[in-house]
C-alpha cells in the first residue's frame, strides 16, 4: 500500500495518458522511451554525510519515462528510491483545453557533525503537485484554473536553550502549503496579459519532546551550584498563514516599435501562531534571577505581511537592431507582529532561596517594518552590427527601511532598529565581437552605494568578466571565461573587503559523429575580510573567509548502432576555510539487445575527505541495473 | 442545387483531392518529417499519422521548387542562427523576443532549442538535458554544482528552469525590472527559493532583519558551496557575528552580549541556541 501511494502521482499520470491515447486513433504506435531498474549503494565512512550530499538510495527506479505524441507529453525522471523525482504531463487539445500536471518528491536529509554540535538534523519528504488547466474555445480570453500542493513533513532533532542550558530534542513536522488560483490571460489586438487572484493557506505542526538520553543537556557545569537537568519535556506549536494574492500584467504594442509592459502584484499574508511548552526538571534563570522546576508557558501570536508591487517598462525599436529599454519598479512591504507570551516559572526561588512561589512573566510584543524600494533602469542594445554588439545600461535603487523592533527583542541597545536609506546605482557594459566561429565578450559592473544596512552592504562592487570561445564546426569548441567581483566598504569600524576570481577553460571534442570528449578546469579564490567585535572582551578583530578551490572534469561519450557509452571524471578540491576533497566518477553503459529492447548499467563513485574533519569524510558507490524500452 | 452541378462539384472536389494525393509528401525523403508527427509544432495538423507538408512550409517555405528539382537544398529553406530565429521562430514565439537571452549572433532560439533533433528526454524541444544546455555557456555555474553542498540538479526534480526563466519574460510578475531580472517569482511575486521552501515565507512576529532588508543569499549560496547548509562563510559564527557587531557605523545588527564568549565551543555554533534564524512567532531573542 505504501507502494501505492508513493507512485500515486505517476498512476494518476498514466492513467490520464491511457485515457487521452484511447480516445485518440493512434495509425502509428505512440513512440516511448522506458528505463526502468534497482540501484544499490555501498556507503563506507560517514554515511551521515553521504546522504547530507548525495542521499541516492537504493531500490526501484524509473530513471526515464518518456510518452509522446504531438498533443501530449508525459515525462518522468527518477522516481523512486530517492533522493528526487519529478513527474511532467502536459496536454492539450486545440480549442479546447490544455492541462499540465507536475509532481515532484525530494528527501531532503541533514546530519552535519561539526554543525550545531552535530544536534540539528532532519530526513525529511517534500512532495510538490501543481495542476493548471486553461481552456482555449475562446481566442481573446482563455481562463485558467490551478491548484497548488506542497508538503513537508518528517522527524528530526533540534534544541532549546532553556533554564541556562541546552536540550536535545525529537522533532515531528508537518507542513502544508495550497495554493488555489483562478484567472485568464487575455489578448485584443495588440494588447495581451494575465490576471490571477490566488488564495494560499499554510498549516504548520511542529512537536517536540526531550530526545531519550538529554536530561543533563549539553553543559555538565552547574548554574550557581545548582546541577541542570530536564525530567521531561513537551512543545507543540501551531502556525496558520492565509494568504489571498493578485497579480496582473498587461502589455501592448504602440506602432511598429514601442512596446509597454506592466505588472502589478500584491499579497496578504495574515498568520496565527500558538504554542504550549510544559518542562520539569532542575533549571535556572538568569533573566529573573531565580531557581525554579519547571515551565508552562502558552503563546498566542499573530503576523501579518502585506506587499504590493507595480512596474512599468518600455521597450522601443529605433532600428531592427538598436533597442532601448526603460522601466520603473516599487515595491512596499509592512511587516506587522504582536504576539502574547505568558511564562510561569514553577516552584521558582531566588538565587538565594528565598521567596519560592510560582512566578509569571508575561511579555506583550508589537513590532513593526516597512520596507520601500524603488528602482529605475534603462538599457540600450546594439544587437549585432556586423561582428559586434554592445549593451550598455544603468540602473538605481532606493531602498527605505524602518525598523521598530519591540522592546523585548533588544537585550544590547543598538543596531537593531531604525530608519535606513540605501542608495544603489549601477553601470552596466557589455560587448561582444563574433567572427567565423570565434566570439571574444567582455563585461563590466560597477555599482556605488550611499549607505549600508547590513554590516555586509557594499558601497563599491565592480564585476569584471571575460568570454571567449571558438567553435570550429562539428569538430572543435573551446571556451574560456575569466570573472572577478570585488565589493567593499571602507567605513570606519566595518573594513569590509571581499573578491571572488573564477576562471574556467573547457574544450569539447568531437573527431567523429560517434565520440565526444570534453574536459573543464575551473579555479574559485574567495577571499573576504571584515572588522567583528568580541563580544566577550569587546576587541576588535578581522572576520576572515578564505576559499581556494580546483576543479578538474573530464569525460567521453561514445555511441556504436546498438550501445553507447558514457563516462566523467571530476576532481574538487578547496584549500582555505575548509580543506576538502571531493572525487566523482560515473560510467553508464546501454546495449540494444533486441529490437526495441536494451539493457543499461550505471556506476557512480563519489569519494569525499576532509583533511581537517576525517570524521566526515566518506566513499559511497552505486551500481544500477536499467531496463531499457525505445519506440 | 440541381444534381449536375453537384456531380461537377464532386469531380472538382475529388480531381483536388486525387492530384493532393499524387504531390510527394516531405515525408517520403525526410525521415525527420516522419518523426515529426510527435513534434508540438504538428499539433492538430497530422491527418492518420502522416505530417501534412502545410505543417513543413510553415519554417521551411513553399518547397515547391525544391521537389521540383529533385531535392536541389538550395531551393528551400532552412532557418539558421540570428535570422533564422528572426524570421521563423519570433513570427509566433513574440513573447520571448528581446528577453535575457536576447536574440544575438552567439545566443538565439536555435543556440538551445533544436526543432529536429531535440533531446527525446527533455520538454521544450531543447537540443540536450538542461543542465549540459546551460553549462555549455554558464561553465561557472555549472562548476559551483561540483562543490560539495549544492541543489541536486542533476538527480530528478530541479533544473536551472526551475528558479531561472531562460526567456526573462518581462510582461509577466517578475521579481526584478532591473536589469538581470531573470529570475522566477512565485505567484505572489515572491523570490523563487520560497517556492519550496514554503515555512521559511513567514510572516514571523519576530523576523530576522537581514531576511527582511536583504535577501535568502545574504547567507546562503544558491548554485553551491564548500560550506554547510549552503552557507557563505565556513562556521556559522562568522555568518552571524559579521553583521551582529554594530562597531561604529549605524548598520542593521545587534550586538551579542557579553556572555557570548566566541573562544568557548557552546558560543561558536549560534544556532544551538538560536535556532529559529528565519524568524519565530515564539521568542523575540528567536530562541524557538
Amino acid at each position: 500500500m505504501e507502494t501505492l501511494m508513493r507512485y500515486r502521482w505517476l498512476l494518476l499520470a498514466l492513467c490520464l495518458t491511457a485515457a487521452h491515447v484511447s480516445a485518440q486513433t493512434m495509425p502509428i504506435p505512440m513512440p516511448i522511451d522506458i528505463e526502468i531498474g534497482y540501484r544499490w549503494t555501498d556507503v563506507s565512512g560517514n554515511e551521515n554525510m553521504y546522504r547530507t550530499q548525495i542521499n541516492e538510495d537504493e531500490g526501484l527506479l524509473i530513471r526515464a519515462l518518456t510518452l509522446a505524441t504531438s498533443d501530449l507529453r508525459l515525462d518522468v525522471s527518477d522516481l523512486g528510491a530517492g533522493p528526487a523525482g519529478a513527474l511532467r504531463l502536459e496536454t492539450r487539445r486545440d480549442g479546447w483545453y490544455r492541462f499540465n500536471l507536475r509532481y515532484r518528491r525530494a528527501d531532503a536529509f541533514s546530519a552535519l557533525p561539526a554543525f550545531a554540535l552535530g544536534q540539528h538534523t532532519f530526513d525529511r519528504t517534500r512532495d510538490l503537485v501543481d495542476g493548471e488547466i486553461e481552456i482555449l474555445r475562446w481566442k481573446a480570453i482563455k481562463p485558467f484554473i490551478g491548484y497548488t500542493w506542497n508538503r513537508y513533513e518528517g522527524p528530526g532533532t533540534t534544541t532549546w536553550h532553556v533554564g541556562q542550558d541546552e536540550f536535545l530534542l525529537s522533532q515531528d513536522l508537518r507542513d502544508t502549503d495550497r495554493e488555489l488560483r483562478a484567472g485568464a490571460t487575455f489578448e485584443f489586438g495588440s494588447v495581451s496579459g494575465q490576471l490571477t487572484q490566488g488564495w494560499r493557506t499554510f498549516r504548520g505542526r511542529e512537536t517536540l519532546t526531550l530526545a531519550p538520553g538529554a536530561n543533563n543537556g549539553n553543559n555538565s557545569d552547574p548554574v550557581l551550584g545548582r546541577p541542570i537537568t530536564v525530567s521531561a519535556l513537551t512543545r507543540d506549536e501551531r502556525t496558520d498563514v492565509d494568504t489571498p494574492f493578485t497579480s496582473f500584467s498587461i502589455g501592448g504594442q504602440a506602432g511598429s516599435r514601442v512596446r509597454v509592459t506592466g505588472n502589478f502584484v500584491r499579497f496578504a499574508a495574515d498568520g496565527d501562531a500558538t504554542g504550549a511548552d510544559d518542562v520539569t526538571g532542575s533549571l535556572a534563570s538568569f533573566a529573573i534571577s531565580r531557581f525554579f522546576n519547571g515551565i508552562a508557558e502558552e503563546s498566542a501570536s499573530r503576523a501579518k505581511n502585506t506587499t504590493w508591487r507595480i512596474g512599468v517598462r518600455g521597450d522601443i525599436a529605433f532600428t531592427d537592431k538598436v533597442d532601448l529599454t526603460a522601466g520603473y519598479r516599487r515595491e512596499h512591504r509592512e511587516l506587522d507582529g504582536s504576539a502574547l507570551i505568558r511564562t510561569l516559572y514553577l516552584q521558582s526561588v531566588t538565587f538565594g532561596g528565598a521567596d519560592p512561589r510560582d512566578f509569571e512573566v508575561v511579555l506583550r510584543a508589537e513590532n513593526a517594518l516597512r520596507r520601500d524600494e524603488d528602482v529605475l533602469d534603462a538599457a540600450l542594445l546594439v544587437r549585432p552590427v556586423g561582428p559586434l554588439a554592445l549593451r550598455a545600461g544603468i540602473s538605481q535603487s532606493n531602498l527605505d527601511v524602518n525598523v521598530a523592533p519591540d522592546l523585548a527583542e533588544i537585550v544590547v541597545d543598538g543596531g537593531q532598529g531604525g530608519a535606513f536609506d540605501r542608495r544603489v546605482r549601477t553601470f552596466l557594459l557589455d560587448g561582444s565581437y563574433s567572427l567565423g566561429g570565434f566570439t571574444l565578450g567582455a563585461s563590466l559592473q560597477s555599482s556605488g552605494a550611499n549607505d549600508p544596512i547590513l554590516r555586509t552592504d557594499f558601497l563599491e562592487r565592480d564585476r569584471y568578466r571575460v568570454r571567449a570561445s571558438w567553435k570550429a564546426p562539428k569538430f572543435v569548441r573551446l571556451g574560456f571565461v575569466a570573472d572577478e567581483t570585488q565589493q567593499s566598504n571602507d567605513r570606519p569600524g566595518i573594513g569590509y573587503d571581499s573578491t571572488l576570481r573564477q576562471y574556467t577553460g573547457d574544450v569539447v571534442l568531437t573527431p567523429v559523429e560517434q565520440v565526444s570528449l570534453h574536459a573543464s578546469a575551473s579555479r574559485f579564490h574567495a577571499d573576504s575580510t571584515i572588522l567583528f567585535r568580541h563580544p566577550e572582551n569587546f576587541r576588535i578583530d578581522e572576520s576572515i573567509h578564505v576559499e581556494r578551490g580546483k576543479s578538474l572534469e573530464g569525460g567521453v561519450a561514445v555511441t556504436w548502432p546498438r550501445a553507447s557509452f558514457e563516462g566523467d571524471l571530476t576532481h574538487f578540491e578547496n584549500e582555505g576555510a575548509i580543506p576538502f576533497k571531493l572525487d566523482r566518477s560515473r560510467a553508464r553503459v546501454t546495449v540494444q539487445v533486441h529490437g526495441t529492447f536494451g539493457i543499461g548499467a550505471e556506476w557512480a563513485r563519489d569519494k569525499y575527505t576532509e583533511s581537517a574533519f576525517a570524521v566526515a569524510d566518506y566513499e559511497a558507490s552505486r551500481y544500477g541495473v536499467f531496463l531499457l524500452l525505445r519506440r | 442545387m440541381k444534381p449536375y452541378t453537384f456531380l461537377l462539384l464532386l469531380c472538382l472536389a475529388l480531381t483536388v483531392r486525387a492530384q493532393e494525393a499524387a504531390q510527394p509528401s516531405c515525408g517520403d525523403c525526410h525521415d525527420e518529417a516522419k518523426a515529426f508527427v510527435t513534434n508540438p509544432h504538428a499539433r492538430g495538423a497530422v491527418v492518420k499519422g502522416v505530417v501534412p507538408n502545410d505543417v513543413c512550409t510553415t519554417c521551411h517555405g513553399d518547397g515547391a521548387e525544391h521537389i521540383e528539382s529533385g531535392g536541389d537544398k538550395t531551393k528551400i529553406t532552412v532557418p539558421r542562427g540570428l535570422s533564422g530565429a528572426n524570421d521563423t521562430c519570433l513570427l509566433c514565439h513574440e513573447e520571448t523576443r528581446g528577453g535575457m537571452h536576447a536574440n544575438t549572433n552567439q545566443v538565439n532560439c536555435l543556440t538551445c532549442h533544436s526543432i529536429h533533433k531535440s533531446d527525446p528526454r527533455s520538454p521544450h524541444l531543447v537540443a540536450k538535458p538542461q543542465l549540459a544546455l546551460c553549462g555549455t555557456c554558464h561553465t561557472q555555474a555549472a562548476s559551483m554544482r561540483n562543490k560539495p553542498f549544492a541543489h541536486r540538479l542533476d538527480r530528478g526534480g530541479m533544473t536551472c528552469s526551475t528558479c531561472h526563466d531562460p526567456h526573462g519574460r518581462r510582461a509577466k510578475g517578475e521579481r526584478s525590472l532591473a536589469l538581470l531580472g531573470h529570475l522566477r517569482t512565485t505567484r505572489a511575486g515572491e523570490a523563487p527559493c520560497v517556492s519550496c521552501h514554503t515555512e521559511k515565507r513567514g510572516p514571523f512576529v519576530f523576523s530576522h532583519g537581514g531576511l527582511e532588508t536583504g535577501e535568502c543569499t545574504t547567507c546562503h549560496e544558491t548554485h553551491g558551496s564548500s560550506n554547510p547548509k549552503q552557507l557563505v562563510r565556513a562556521t556559522v559564527q562568522q555568518v552571524c557575528i559579521e553583521c551582529h557587531s554594530p562597531i561604529a557605523a549605524a548598520t542593521l545588527g545587534s550586538q551579542p552580549p557579553s556572555f557570548h564568549n566566541l573562544s568557548l565551543p557552546r558560543y561558536q555554533n549560534c544556532t544551538t541556541c538560536h535556532v529559529a534564524v528565519h524568524g519565530s512567532n515564539r521568542d523575540p531573542q528567536l530562541l524557538k
